[in-house]
């Protein structure tokens, strides 16, 4: 059974007296330990197809289908129990709070979360941290923060990852080196990822890859 | 309170500067209410601090004492009904000289009583006022600040009766002056007018035919300058309170207004939007909270050091009270970035457009 599933998703934007047809008819699907990129021009629609996958926009009509659980008519309040405890984001610009040092980060989702914590210190070791556990997140290169990010989306074990450009503000090798590491700790731990990207360099990394054209969604690899 | 605590340690610049604009502010209204306070005991405390609920006074007397003159036909009439609950008073305003030093004056008011009515106050040191027909008075320990003390002699200026101060009250005061109780055969040594002012009494009434009735307030609002002193001083405090809600509340919006696409964030990640109205809620509520602490110290501690001539009054009801309503102001000058915070919308995490 997929992680994740979209069945006939339709997105309108009202535009004026007309209606932009963002998402025609989309279908998707990612399984346990499967990274999937989704690529596209700008304008496209990734990143609303990745805000419907977080339960973060209510489509015009159309299935999502998260572990077999219709989320797109659920109150606000239960879709955000469902993006803290079965969902996990990387945001372009890593987004990190910045008045949380880089282990409260973590801490803070964990203190929000009723699952029962892992070792946060030993995820940040993992990826390379350690010696910035007590730093505020504006004295941590772009690299760093994007591994922090990870780190915070990884925390809470959640089922589903998704990641809207993690590689937009770091140069091409950071972007690689952010990018492996994603792969990696997906595959390691079988999670499902959704990775939204414009770099054609990461692509040789991802399981599957999606291309999103004129509102259709189709698989290319 | 995680969130709150982490992000008041790490902006402690930016929530000094308001917890400071908290604290002065706190600061100034405690220092006038107190000074209000301590004005309106000034002016009235002689009255306040009485038993009496109701004042008889002459018809047509507009609330005045010195317009109010009433006589023996008159006390038989509430003497008749309220026995020991009805109290002769006549109030004189004028000035005294110290027995041995004439260029040294000072402004007091009689207070003529009779020593066996409710009305004869306690004294906090030497003996209460008698009926005998001496020269033994009680006066206000307000009278120390002219350099008065127990067994001095003063004079009057008209007709050079000498009396001596045989016990002192606690700060009683009648239109910023010292009180002087004298008892009926006292009083006649400087007039021998038997009329009277007023009559107190314990109970409430509200009206009797052919008197002035009113209340004790009312005598103390019709004091000259107290409506005018206490009104001009609530209309500042009222004025300083209505500021600092919107200094606050704008000032409060604006750092708010810089963590909306956070505020996204966090939402996106997966917490509740109570959870952040807390955290907003409990940061106001720490900051102002640790401020009005600290303003109710400081403003206590210079209290203490100020001169005893200075009327200033400032009792935990007023520091309990100014406290409590300084909260709730800044709690709803929060109102404004709550509103702000709620209605975040999660989805300005993704996309990169923020
Ligand atoms: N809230 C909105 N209201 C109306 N139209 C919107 C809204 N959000 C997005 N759109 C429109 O939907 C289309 C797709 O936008 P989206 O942000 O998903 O593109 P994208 O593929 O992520 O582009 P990019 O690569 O530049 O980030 C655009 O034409 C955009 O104008
Ligand atoms: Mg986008």
């Amino acid at each position: 059974m997929p992680v994740l599933e979209l069945k006939n998703i339709i997105k309108n934007y009202p535009d004026g007296q007309n209606i932009n047809e963002v998402l025609k008819n989309v279908s998707f699907q990612v399984n346990q330990g499967e990274f999937a990129a989704i690529v596209g021009p700008s304008g496209a629609g990734k990143s609303t197809l990745l805000t419907i996958m977080g339960a973060l926009l209510t489509p015009t009509s159309g299935q999502i289908l998260l572990n077999g659980q219709d989320i797109s008519q659920l109150s606000k309040k239960k879709q955000t129990e469902i993006r803290l405890n079965q969902i996990g984001f990387i945001f372009q610009n890593s987004d990190l709070i910045p008045y949380l040092k880089i282990k409260d980060q973590l801490q803070f989702i964990q203190k929000i979360s009723s699952k029962k914590p892992v070792d946060a210190i030993e995820i940040l070791d993992k990826l390379g941290l350690n010696s910035r556990l007590n730093n505020y997140p504006n004295v941590l290169s772009g690299g760093e923060k994007q591994r922090v990010a990870i780190a915070r989306a990884f925390i809470n074990q959640p089922d589903l990852i998704l990641a809207d450009e993690p590689t937009a503000s770091l140069d091409s090798q950071r972007g690689h080196e952010v990018v492996s590491i994603i792969q990696q700790t997906v595959h390691q731990e079988n999670k499902a990822a959704v990775m939204v990207t414009h770099d054609e360099r990461v692509l040789d990394l991802v399981d599957t890859i999606w291309e999103i054209e004129d509102g259709k969604l189709k698989k290319v690899q | 309170m995680f969130l709150t605590l982490k992000e008041l340690l790490h902006e402690k610049l930016k929530f000094s500067a308001l917890g400071l604009i908290i604290f002065l502010i706190v600061f100034l209204v405690l220092f006038i209410t107190g000074l209000a306070s301590g004005l309106a005991n000034d002016s009235g405390s002689a009255i306040k601090e009485t038993n009496a609920q109701t004042f008889i006074l002459q018809k047509g007397s507009e609330s005045r004492l010195n317009r109010s003159e009433l006589t023996e036909q008159d006390w038989q009439k509430f003497q008749d009904k309220y026995h020991n609950k009805a109290a002769k008073l006549s109030v004189s305003q004028m000035s005294i000289q110290q027995a041995n030093n004439a260029s040294k004056k000072t402004d007091i008011a009689y207070f003529i009583i009779d020593a066996n009515s409710f009305l004869n106050p306690t004294t906090i040191s030497g003996q209460k006022l008698k009926n005998a027909n001496n020269n033994q008075v009680v006066v206000s320990d307000k009278l120390k600040s002219s350099g008065y003390k127990l067994g001095d002699k003063f004079k009057d200026p008209a007709t050079k009766t000498t009396f001596e101060i045989a016990g002192f009250t606690d700060n009683k005061a009648y239109s910023h002056t010292p009180v002087i109780y004298l008892n009926q055969k006292q009083a006649q040594k400087l007039s021998p007018n038997t009329n009277f002012n007023t009559i107190a009494l314990k109970s409430g009434i509200s009206k009797k035919s052919g008197y002035q009735v009113i209340s004790q307030q009312d005598l103390i609002d019709a004091i000259p300058g107290y409506s005018a002193e206490q009104g001009s001083l609530y209309l500042m405090i009222g004025f300083l309170y209505i500021i600092s809600l919107f200094v606050l509340a704008v000032f409060f919006y604006i750092i708010n207004l810089q963590k909306l696409s956070d505020f996204g964030t966090l939402k996106a990640l997966g917490t509740k939007t109570s959870y952040l109205v807390k955290h907003v809620l409990s940061e106001m509520g720490i900051l102002s909270l640790v401020s009005i602490i600290v303003a109710s110290g400081v403003t206590y501690g210079i209290s203490l050091y100020m001169p005893a001539s200075m009327p200033f009054n400032l009792g935990t009801t007023i520091l309990l009270g100014t406290g409590l309503l300084f909260l709730a102001i800044t709690l709803i000058s929060a109102l404004l970035s709550l509103i702000k915070v709620v209605k975040v919308d999660p989805i300005s995490a993704i996309g990169g457009n923020n």
